[in-house]
């Protein structure tokens, strides 16, 4: 297969489907962390919420409900991580990290084909035994839009895809809008800021806080849904491989902008998606292992390209990012 | 800050805690938690089992102390996990160097492999101080994507070059010579790795507490400021802190692939790196805390394994029960520093 024009469809629908994992995951933290809360438990979120929609799916076929427990569950897992950090003011790094490391080892737990059986069999008692023990569940479908699919070459990759890519568009403009151009968000940011400021000047700075890392979660849960049932619908313990790791560093380099974030993510889901094309084509067959390091020294060249040269002098990190806030009395 | 037995008990309190919910977990799915637990005791008690205990204990409390000296300086070194596999890797590449060019006396084997192990680990440990120091640059991040680097790296070797040919095509190297198996303390079934933990735990504290090098440490993990107002020069200590580090982790490795497997494959670490993380916040970055609280953890990995063989209980259910316990002492620390305010909103 030379690298032609389907070849270059392919490869730009692949890079949108990789990318919207990160993208998803991406969203979420830049609103986090433009509170003021790191969240190192992205990862484990976003685990939690793709063993979580294998499990709804297989159980029951019912796809949007998976999505919806898969996000909800990893909203719970954001709220262990809110109390700890914000309530309890404690290290964020930690607490992030925990939380990751616990669910890691929970998503594994719960799919574990003997667990999984019980659990499957629990919610939905007239399951086949059959079912129970797939390791995948069919892929979401695919929607094309009339006309804009049509257009050469970028039509399909962008514009015949699943539902929550599309809805992933939306989510970017709108959380974009809303962080920018509403006095919420506004408000939002200069909790990220100055949260002693904002605090005087009225602004419920906990509250704020604890609703962003929440949707941070949300978001994460709705990225490991999406990495399972819309991109790759085979259960594999750990299948996340770092992504949610790659996600705060795309936080970073997007500037912590929602619009820049998606540009972020499509270039990262390019370069996996690169990698996964290139092994196709017939490259690193003998070595596919540096391929699959791409994604992870893309991510640390980009971190120093964006040290380097003080760029971080015209990008502005949230001022009080990582920072417990404590209102003095 | 509340009184050291306070302290204590609140930990304990966590661990508690921690049990509790575990077995809850382990009900869940519809295993006894009495006789899970009945097993994870025996692995300490039994003296076959405790063997493989204290020898899943040393790389978790090596590179727990190694985690120690980076803490300590405030620099985040998630990168446990990588630099046990090069320090794997470096291990191996001695051995089967040796073995192909029979240039290396066995005499000599394991003080190379030694050597090695902590160099080459150090070195995976340099870059992202490196970065750091230099542009600033997020360790946090850093350090671990260069663990999934590195997991690939020593995918690519075992499946690969480094593929034992009389192996039946499995992704492992040659077994190792007796030479570069770590040896058991003569008269026990006990690794004589922990006399090395023991050792390496001295020598930490004695860096820590009574060098320059372990002052520097210290005044830049209290304040970074501080410590550039006293001349320190960052780049020197977080290099130096981190090459013992990630040094310590590399021996960590080592003690893997000569004290548990006697060879290498793909995973050969089931996390240490990670659980190095836990096990040194719970020893509140005391060595010597860690080295029996690393020791324990070992014995977890070793129940983890004992409790899926015989109760088909997951592995990772020990993994769950290891980040409850980090999550429950967490939380403690709130209850030793604050009195109890916990903040929600305007009052």
């Amino acid at each position: 297969m030379a690298v032609g024009v389907e070849w270059l469809g392919a490869f730009l629908s692949s890079t949108v489907q990789a990318g919207t994992v990160l993208l998803l995951a991406a969203l979420g933290e830049t609103y986090a962390e433009r509170s003021g809360i790191l969240n190192l438990g992205v990862e484990g979120m976003m685990i939690v919420g793709a063993a979580f929609s294998y499990l709804i799916t297989l159980a029951t076929g019912d796809d949007l409900l998976a999505i919806l427990v898969a996000m909800g569950m990893a909203t719970l897992l954001a709220l262990i991580h809110a109390v700890i950090s914000i309530s309890f003011r404690l290290n964020q790094i930690v607490s992030g990290l925990a939380i990751t490391l616990f669910g890691l080892g929970l998503s594994g737990y719960l799919t574990f084909p003997d667990v999984r059986v019980g659990i499957l069999r629990a919610i939905n008692p007239s399951l086949p035994m059959s079912m129970a023990y797939r390791q995948s569940t069919p892929k979401l479908p695919d929607i094309s839009i009339p006309l804009l699919s049509q257009i050469p070459v970028i039509g399909p990759a962008f514009f015949r895809q699943n539902a929550i890519i599309y809805a992933s568009y939306i989510l970017t403009v709108l959380l974009w809008w809303f962080l920018f151009k509403t006095r919420p968000g506004l408000n939002i940011r200069s909790v990220g800021e100055n949260p002693a400021m904002a605090d005087s000047l009225g602004i419920n700075v906990y509250l704020i806080r604890y609703v962003a890392t929440l949707l941070g979660g949300a978001l994460a849960g709705l990225a490991g849904a999406f990495l399972f049932i819309g991109y790759q619908p085979f259960w594999v313990e750990g299948m996340t491989a770092g992504r949610g790791f790659v996600a705060l560093a795309l936080v970073i380099f997007a500037a912590w902008s929602p619009l820049r974030v998606m540009a972020g993510a499509y270039l990262f889901g390019g370069v996996e998606a690169l990698q996964f094309r290139l092994q196709v084509l017939g490259y690193g067959t003998t070595a596919p292992q540096f391929l699959l390091m791409l994604p992870y020294v893309t991510t640390i060249i980009v971190l120093v390209a964006l040290s380097y040269e003080m760029i971080r002098k015209k990008i502005g990190v949230p001022a009080a990012l990582a920072i417990p806030y404590a209102r003095e009395e | 800050m509340v009184t050291r037995w306070v302290s204590v008990a609140v930990s304990i309190g966590a661990v508690l805690l921690a049990v509790f919910v575990t077995a809850m977990l382990f009900w869940a799915i519809g295993r006894d938690p009495i006789e899970a637990y009945a097993v994870i005791v025996h692995v300490f008690v039994d003296p076959g089992l405790l063997g493989e205990s204290m020898a899943r204990g040393v790389p978790i409390v090596l590179a727990t102390l190694g985690l120690i000296v980076a803490f300590r300086m405030n620099f985040w070194n998630i990168g446990a996990e990588g630099q046990i596999y090069l320090g794997m890797f470096a291990a191996t590449g001695v051995v089967l160097w040796g073995a192909a060019s029979h240039m290396l006396p066995p005499a000599l084997m394991m003080p190379t492999m030694v050597v090695t192990a902590f160099s080459v680990g150090g070195i995976w440990g340099l870059i992202p101080a490196f970065l750091r120091a230099k542009l600033q640059v997020n360790e946090v991040l850093t350090t671990l994507m260069m663990n999934y680097i590195a997991m690939l790296f020593v995918d690519y070797l075992v499946y690969g070059p480094w593929k034992d040919p009389h192996g039946y095509g499995f992704p492992l190297t040659i077994p190792f010579p007796d030479y570069a198996l770590i040896p058991l303390i003569p008269g026990t079934t006990i690794t004589s790795g922990v006399i090395a933990c023991i050792v390496v735990a001295i020598l930490v504290y004695y860096v820590l507490s009574r060098t320059k090098l372990g002052y520097e440490i210290r005044v830049v993990g209290e304040s970074a400021s501080a410590a550039r107002y006293a001349g320190i020069s960052y780049m020197q200590v977080a290099l130096l802190g981190m090459l013992i580090s990630a040094g310590l982790a590399g021996l960590g490795g080592l003690s893997i692939v000569s004290g548990i497997i006697g060879r290498l494959r793909p995973r050969a670490s089931p996390g240490y790196g990670y659980t190095a993380i836990i096990v040194a916040f719970l020893s509140e970055l005391n060595p010597w805390i860690a080295v029996p609280a690393g020791l324990i953890f070992g014995g977890l990995v070793t129940a983890g394994e004992a409790l899926q063989a015989a109760l088909r209980i997951p592995f990772s259910g020990i993994q769950v029960f290891q980040a409850l316990i980090f999550l429950f002492v967490i939380t403690g620390e709130f209850l030793k520093r604050y009195s109890l305010e916990v903040s929600w909103g305007r009052r």
